[in-house]
């Protein structure tokens, strides 16, 4: 008999018998296992979150630019400049004011042509996958395809503002209208997400409770109010948390179609901070404050949205 | 607790160390991964290499070399349709080009340095942004190199654009390869149909697009004016009517000042022409202003003077005949035409290059007389000459016979630097965003240009 044997014959009495070495034994080794599956995935988290997390703070607390980061500590003077700047304090408001008025019209818009689309059928149809077809546009090709079609010569648009004698007209010229537009690009382009995810859960509301509503003498309104809704609620609160934190990251459009302008107009946080760590100025410090300002005004949004959600989701 | 353990699952003592022991592991990768990135943050802190140079007398072949170039995106046609063509032919050697857009050239020159990357050979460099590459040495120090080469022939080299676009800090980073100015296009046929002569003064412009715009109801507006809010564009715009009012960005001391009388007179005067121009001015780029000047739609364009090969090519303009130059105007009580180095453009050796003394021998080689003329005188290219033997070069004053003598004028005279310091590109785009608000009526423009130079001054961020 070797030692080998030995051991193995003597671990398995011991684990019938209930021993303290083995319970041991067999607790230590046995839980960990799974832990240890999923180390790679945590270093890697730790690797992708919290390093650069550490990284952007260093940056925002010193004196860093581009070429020279981290070049000694300078408290919170990254941060006051961030706020004294021209451009980024009236950036924050209009980020929150884009995500929110972003969120009401993607959502808005995706889930009634999400209720038409069903309303034909339990298929999206050729019609549908049409109408699916921003989502996948990369969305600088969007900026490009809109910024060509609006442009004051030679432009899709310009033949339309022609007939209707507005010769000259350029959407893009005035802060409303640069605003505005950017908002509707932004819908026509992510409305179909929410379409997608909505239509997805009016194919599980039953049909049954549809038809009873009906034969009850439900009209259209009270069959959604009473049995449609209920069973879409979920998706569309997480659709409506998915669309907010896309709305707060838009940058290609912007980027694209109007840089930011006319004046600050369209000056988003995410793309001054984008002009200033690396257009320019190259100052990844104030870049960096104005980062972690930026995503504590979206956390604090975000959590308003959530506790909403709860709220409403609880209350179903 | 108990009961909330599932069948099969550890019991509550088991449970406790596991979780401990998950904690603790956690921790400590969290406490890693922080110690890591904290120290990545002490050893840089403070740390800055000095910045290298190809010593004097350094000689390298090109024969059969590959050479790696970042280049502004304009310039692509340039670089890979003629010099990589002639690269192959006299040396069998490969020219591998990457184009970035102008807007973010620099930053991409600078990390491929800072990144350890070292990906290019040479860069195609603006002048505006030298100071924020050599504070990031990414470029090499040329200096001695430039002086031991008896063949650079830096005599020949446009005095005009020599140290602007080399000297820094009493260093000389590149050679120059694109000695860009703007001049005054217009459209001739529009001129003759509203009986106008073509503009000497900025009041003159000013009221020919006023009356072209408004007599032909919109049909052809009296210019297009480039207003995107960016220093290369709207940029250009304000500083060329700021050198024709006989201005500077600077000061006698050399800091940004646009408190002056120049300066409020040729941002006033922008304002008031921006509403007859081809709508909306700060919405117009590049694109949309070659393409209205050389469809027709606009009569009047300040803009590169390769613009000349773009309006003679019958393959990309529709005003081939109608089309003239002028100088830019002048304004208030100056009375001497002076056009503003805008742009323009050096070669540089990359810091990160790998091959330092054949990168040199490239830049030498890139900006010679003949391939400067090879450039120059081919449309599409982007690229004016930076020698005074190719801009009098009987073969470059065919290709574009029309403009030659005003882009002449402009490049052998007097033309408005812009400061390249490395708080300079923050600078000018701040004037940018302030002159944006004032084209927009949102500020004076004595509160813009006010508002302007205190950021610059103060090296302020957007």
């Amino acid at each position: 008999m070797t030692v080998a044997e030995t051991t193995g014959a003597q671990r398995r009495p011991a684990l019938a018998q209930g021993s303290t070495s083995g319970r041991r034994r067999v607790r230590r080794s046995s839980p960990r296992v799974p832990f240890l599956f999923a180390v790679p995935s945590i270093a890697g988290l730790l690797l992708l979150m919290v390093y650069p997390t550490v990284y952007l703070l260093g940056l925002a607390f010193t004196e860093s630019n581009l070429a020279l980061p981290l070049q000694r500590w300078t408290g919170l003077t990254n941060f006051t400049d961030a706020l004294q700047s021209t451009a980024f304090p009236g950036s924050i408001s209009r980020s929150v004011v884009f995500a929110a008025a972003s969120t009401v019209l993607v959502v808005v818009t995706g889930t009634a042509l999400a209720l038409l689309l069903r309303a034909r059928g339990d298929r999206l149809g050729v019609l549908g996958v049409l109408l699916l077809l921003p989502l996948v546009t990369p969305p600088v090709m969007v900026g490009v395809a809109w910024k060509l079609m609006l442009a004051p010569v030679g432009g899709a648009f310009t033949g339309i503002w022609s007939h209707v004698g507005l010769d000259g007209f350029n959407p893009l010229g005035s802060s409303t209208g640069a605003f505005l537009t950017l908002l509707l690009i932004y819908t026509w382009q992510w409305m179909p997400l929410v379409t997608i995810l909505v239509f997805a859960a009016l194919l599980d509301v039953p049909r049954d409770l549809v038809e009873a509503a009906q034969l009850d003498g439900a009209g259209r309104i009270a069959v959604f109010h009473h049995v449609v809704w209920p069973s879409i609620r979920t998706t569309v609160w997480a659709a409506l948390l998915l669309a907010l934190v896309l709305g707060f990251k838009v940058f290609d459009l912007v980027v694209v179609v109007t840089s930011g302008g006319p004046g600050f107009s369209t000056m988003l946080s995410s793309f001054f901070i984008y002009r200033t760590g690396l257009q320019n100025s190259y100052e990844i410090g104030v870049a960096s404050a104005a980062t972690v300002i930026f995503v504590a005004v979206v956390s604090a949004v975000m959590a308003i949205v959530g506790i909403a959600r709860k709220r409403a989701v609880a209350e179903a | 607790m108990n009961a909330m353990v599932p069948s099969g699952h550890p019991g509550p003592t088991s449970v406790g160390r596991l979780a401990a022991s998950r904690r603790q592991i956690l921790r400590g990768a969290l406490v890693g991964t922080s110690a890591l990135a904290a120290g990545r943050l002490l050893t840089a802190c403070g740390g800055s290499s000095a910045s290298a140079q190809v010593d004097a007398g350094a000689k390298a072949s090109l024969k059969g070399k590959t050479i790696s170039l970042l280049v502004n995106q304009p310039h692509v046609i340039a670089f890979k349709d003629v010099l990589a063509k002639q690269f192959e032919k006299e040396f069998g050697g490969t020219l591998k080009v990457t184009a970035a857009p102008y807007d973010q050239l620099t930053s991409k020159q600078i990390l491929d340095v800072q990144s350890g990357a070292g990906q290019f050979d040479v860069f195609d460099y603006f002048y505006f942004g030298l100071g924020s590459l050599v504070a990031a040495d990414a470029l090499v120090d040329l200096t001695a190199w430039i002086k031991s080469q008896s063949d650079i022939d830096t005599g020949d080299f446009l005095r005009s654009i020599w140290d602007p676009y080399t000297l820094y800090d009493g260093k000389r980073y590149g050679l120059p390869f694109d000695g860009d100015t703007h001049i005054l296009f217009y459209n001739a046929k529009v001129f003759d149909t509203y009986k106008l002569d073509p503009p000497k003064t900025w009041d003159d412009y000013d009221a020919a697009v006023e009356k072209i715009t408004k007599d032909s109801h919109g049909k052809v507006y009296g210019a297009v004016i480039e207003g995107q809010q960016v220093p290369m564009i709207l940029g250009c715009t304000f500083i060329n009517r700021l050198a024709g009012y006989g201005g500077s960005l600077v000061d006698s001391d050399g800091k940004p000042d646009l408190n002056t009388d120049e300066a409020v007179q040729a941002l006033t005067g922008l304002i008031n022409v921006s509403k007859y121009a081809l709508p909306t001015p700060l919405q117009i780029g590049f694109d949309q202003a070659n393409s209205a000047f050389l469809s027709g739609q606009g009569a009047m364009i300040d803009t590169w003077t390769d613009m000349a090969l773009k309006a003679s090519d019958p393959s990309m303009s529709k005003v081939v005949d109608a089309w003239d130059a002028v100088p830019l105007p002048v304004g208030g009580s100056n009375t001497k035409p002076r056009t503003a180095l805008d742009a323009g453009f050096g070669l540089g050796v990359s810091a990160g290059s790998q091959q330092q003394v054949e990168a040199a021998e490239f830049v030498k080689w890139a900006t010679s007389k003949a391939n400067n003329l090879a450039v120059a005188s081919k449309a599409g290219t982007g690229i004016d000459p930076a020698r005074t033997s190719v801009l009098n070069d009987a073969a470059y004053k065919k290709s574009l016979p029309r403009a030659y003598d005003t882009i002449r004028t402009g490049l052998v005279g007097d033309p408005l630097a812009w400061p390249a310091g490395p708080d300079d590109p923050a600078g000018l785009q701040a004037m940018c965003d302030e002159i944006a608000l004032a084209i927009q009526g949102k500020k004076s423009a004595e509160q813009a240009l006010s508002d302007a130079t205190d950021q610059w001054r103060k090296g302020a961020s957007g």
